[in-house]
């Protein structure tokens, strides 16, 4: 018979005493978390649990705890660093102590993490999926598709009661450049465990109608536990890459890109700043429009100017030229003016000294041929006195009258005849014998 | 319907570029320039409307997809 046995409870605390002396304090291990709980008290529970390389069979297992003050500075540390929620199925790199007890067994207590090894462990995963979408053949399609113009039908994929919904529809309907925005929202879960569902049965949804909308815009708010995981999911981002509307997406993140943010055709950080995103596309039209506009205008006014001026120049060219010609002419008037009177001066001087040389001439002529006329008179004058009768009986000659008759000749007479013989001093009658 | 109108918005846009283009080129007589002038500005005008007059029929039908 055995004398040197012990109690189970003596076991246990043996090998909690060898635990606690051999092993140091605290270990920095890598675990996947597994069953994450929190009790009403604060305090968190869960599973450590460490796969094999296939990641299907689990090699290693331990139970572990988070005090509640522990865990009330941990978990937002955390999940601010990573954009995650804590909960099952990370990688987490967290520094444990062992301990063992008596009752319980054997149970790890979490005293920090680093969120980075999470980080680098999402990273890792996104960095694979989008791999594989690349591989696929649909990475970029999404990104490749033109923005349809105008654009302004929207499918909107979040929850109605996110503010970030509310804010969104406001910001597109109060813009300040008046421009018209139709949006129909297609609701989904936006956090946790459905929100991969939900949203692809959305987009099933706006498939059918797709030629009702310009794009689709997934937007929720973000915040602390903004938890972006769901977005880091490789059907949700296939589904999205192919979707034959442009996807715009501003699900909050905040440093790293979630795969769903690298797939869209625009991504952006809040569903605010998609709305910008949106408004601005609008704006890019309306001053490619107005541009346009202007450099219309701006065109033909010169050429209206251009044609304008021609005519003006035309104008004033030949309203100068008539004006020229019409000094010319008024000149050449001028000119022919003075000559015509010069020359009818000259021509009335020289026809009025003609006239009076005329007139001189022959009042000359006139009184030479008077002179002449009155000599010639005068001496006939005298030559008829010298033969008047008067003179010839002053000079001893009578002229017989018979019958107060003249008598020429002899023979005019006969014995008897009376005659009559004129003196100058007086008449004799006698008979012829 | 929906997406006739966005054709003719794309439409009018690139109707105008090529007027845009053909006034450009300075080889139009005035006549010419004047209706293509005249043309672009009922362009304008429209592609303009779109974007800023609320088209009641477009958010009609998208209200009543609820109801399928």
């Amino acid at each position: 018979m055995r004398t040197n046995n012990l109690s189970l409870f003596e076991l246990n605390n043996l090998v909690r005493g060898v635990l606690e002396l051999e092993l140091s304090s605290m270990y920095w291990i890598v675990a996947e978390t597994s069953d994450v709980r929190k009790n009403q008290n604060g305090h968190c529970y869960l599973e450590l649990i460490q796969r094999d390389s296939s990641a299907r069979s689990i090699i290693a297992k331990a139970r572990a705890m988070i005090w509640s003050n522990t865990f009330s500075l941990l978990k937002p540390y955390f999940e601010e660093t990573t954009q995650q929620r804590f909960s099952s199925g990370l990688k987490i790199l967290i520094q444990v102590s062992i301990s063992f007890h008596e009752l319980y067994g054997y149970s790890l207590t979490i005293h920090d993490i680093d969120p980075s090894y999470t980080l680098g462990d999402q990273a890792k995963k996104r960095a694979e999926i989008v791999k594989q979408l690349d591989e696929d053949g649909v990475l970029l399609l999404n990104k490749e598709l033109p923005i349809p113009q105008p654009l302004q039908r929207l499918a909107i994929i979040s929850s109605p009661t996110a503010a970030g919904y509310e804010d969104f529809c406001h910001q597109l309907h109060s813009n300040v450049f008046h421009f018209v925005f139709y949006d129909k929202l297609f609701p989904a879960t936006m956090q946790g465990e459905q929100t991969e569902n939900s949203v692809l049965n959305a987009l099933d949804k706006i498939y059918q109608f797709k030629d009702l909308f310009d794009a689709v815009v997934i937007i929720r708010g973000g915040g602390a536990t903004s938890e972006l995981s769901s977005f880091d999911s490789y059907l949700l981002a296939s589904s999205c890459a192919q979707f034959p509307l442009p996807i715009f997406v501003g699900i909050g993140h905040d440093r790293d890109q979630t795969v769903l943010d690298i797939v869209a055709n625009t991504s952006a950080k809040t569903p605010t700043a998609v709305a910008e995103f949106i408004i601005n596309e609008n704006l890019s039209q309306w001053n490619l429009i107005n541009t346009t506009a202007s450099r219309i205008k701006e065109i033909s006014e010169k050429r209206f100017n251009h044609d304008f001026l021609t005519l003006k120049k035309i104008q004033m060219a030949t309203s100068l030229m008539l004006k020229q010609k019409m000094q010319e002419q008024l000149i050449n008037l001028q000119w022919y003016k003075k000559t015509i009177e010069k020359t009818c001066f000259f021509t009335l001087s020289r026809e009025e000294d003609q006239v009076a040389n005329a007139v001189e001439s022959l009042a000359n002529h006139a009184q030479s041929a008077f002179k002449q006329a009155n000599l010639l008179l005068d001496s006939m004058q005298k030559n008829i006195e010298l033969q008047s009768p008067e003179n010839l009986l002053k000079k001893g000659y009578t002229y017989i009258l018979k019958d107060q008759k003249l008598i020429k000749n002899k023979r005019d007479l006969k014995i008897g005849d009376e005659i009559e013989t004129v003196f100058h001093d007086g008449t004799i009658n006698s008979v012829i014998k | 319907m929906a997406k006739k109108e966005e054709n003719s918005y794309g439409k009018a846009m690139n109707e105008l570029q090529t007027l845009m283009n053909e006034i450009e080129s300075n080889q139009l007589d005035i006549d010419q320039l004047m209706n293509k002038v005249k043309r672009a500005s009922e362009l304008i005008k429209f592609c303009k409307k779109q974007l800023t007059k609320t088209n009641e029929d477009i958010q009609k039908v998208l209200d009543e997809l609820d109801k399928e």
